[in-house]
């Protein structure tokens, strides 16, 4: 028989190569922004169309405790619910990536929120004028955590339901938090929204920094 | 008018005001029963049973990679996939979804490869981008057409 002698010499006993495993390259900087909204509004829509990967799916299996923390005993049973989360990615350049996850906004997925934005720059609200309420427990959610969102009215098929104004005045927003409406089937369209939390953000920022 | 739609309907009717905004304690969301246990609990049998990360920083968006000098190891299969996808840089929630195995597990994972020394997991040190890095995202989002 004729055995291939072992290719690498440099592999003797029990000696370890140096260098055996490629070194990855350094990891960019990672900065998230939130798509929320409810079922159907185009959340996928809105990530895939700008995403440079299509949108990938996640399912977060998350515990939560079904009673309060002080009182373990019998009565403490962890649950689990299982949520599927989409999200996509962009490339700013070799040291900056920005992400995007496509959150469900009704209330019984908010346990997952706390999470989800710490660190992000801010979100976007998706809102469908037919199912307005929908978006409810979102906004009031970013609103208490201080986090900087934007609400997108999707315009599917390009028409706009209602006017931008009645929108508002149905969530009852704060006067600087933008209404805007978008096509989340048009990159240009996503982008130009994302723009507008990322201004949202960066103000924030410019805020906390000269504290 | 009809008041049989709800007491929120016609709350949200009466002054266009967010449901959430009229009452002053908001209400603690009741958990969701799952009825069948089994088959979500199993994800985690190769977690031994733990739900809880030990890393709370590790976030979706983290990103893993393989620790340079880390010894070679005989590893379980979920594990070596990890650390064989992290030859590049890749978050958590990527390798998530590349492995199809649930966002719970996958971080409890990348917490124990860490703490063997497997991974590098790069924990950032600020919990919100300064402006110049905010700055940088938008001049690379308006470069896209």
């Amino acid at each position: 028989m004729d055995f291939e002698q072992y290719p690498d010499h440099r592999i003797v006993g029990t000696a370890r190569v140096p260098d055996e495993r490629p070194r990855p390259s350094a990891p960019p900087v990672p900065v998230k922004i939130i798509v929320a909204g409810g079922f159907g509004v185009g959340k996928t829509t809105t990530v895939g169309a700008i995403s440079e990967i299509s949108p990938l799916t996640t399912e977060a299996e998350m515990t939560m405790e079904s009673v309060g923390v002080d009182n373990p005993g019998p009565s403490s049973t962890k649950t689990t619910t299982t949520i599927a989360m989409d999200f996509g990615c962009v490339t700013i350049d070799r040291t900056l990536k920005l992400y995007l996850f496509g959150t469900p906004g009704q209330s019984r997925f908010a346990f997952m929120w706390d999470d989800l934005i710490r660190g992000a720059l801010g979100a976007l609200v998706v809102v469908d004028t037919n199912r307005i309420d929908d978006c409810y427990p979102a906004v009031d959610y970013f609103e208490r955590a201080g986090l900087p969102f934007v609400v997108g009215v999707n315009t599917f098929n390009g028409q706009l339901g209602y006017h931008l104004d009645e929108v508002r005045w149905a969530l009852a927003v704060r006067d600087d938090v933008p209404v805007l409406s978008f096509d989340a089937r048009f990159r240009a369209s996503v982008r130009d929204a994302l723009l507008v939390v990322l201004d949202q953000a960066l103000h924030k920022s410019i805020k906390m920094n000269s504290r | 008018m009809n008041h049989a739609g709800g007491l929120d309907d016609a709350g949200r009717q009466a002054s266009g005001v967010r449901p959430f905004l009229q009452t002053p304690v908001p209400a603690p969301t009741p958990a969701v029963p799952v009825d069948d246990n089994s088959a979500a609990l199993r994800p985690f049998v190769i977690t031994a049973g733990r739900v809880d990360g030990p890393d709370s920083e590790i976030q979706l968006e983290t990103q893993v990679t393989i620790h340079p000098g880390a010894m070679p190891t005989r590893l379980p299969p979920e594990k070596r996939a990890i650390v064989s996808l992290c030859v590049e840089p890749l978050s958590v929630a990527e390798i998530s979804a590349r492995l199809r195995m649930h966002l719970g597990v996958t971080r409890i994972l990348v917490g124990d490869l860490r703490a063997a020394g497997q991974l590098e997991v790069h924990v950032l040190d600020s919990d919100f981008p300064d402006p110049e890095t905010i700055m940088r995202v938008i001049r690379g989002l308006r470069a896209i057409s």
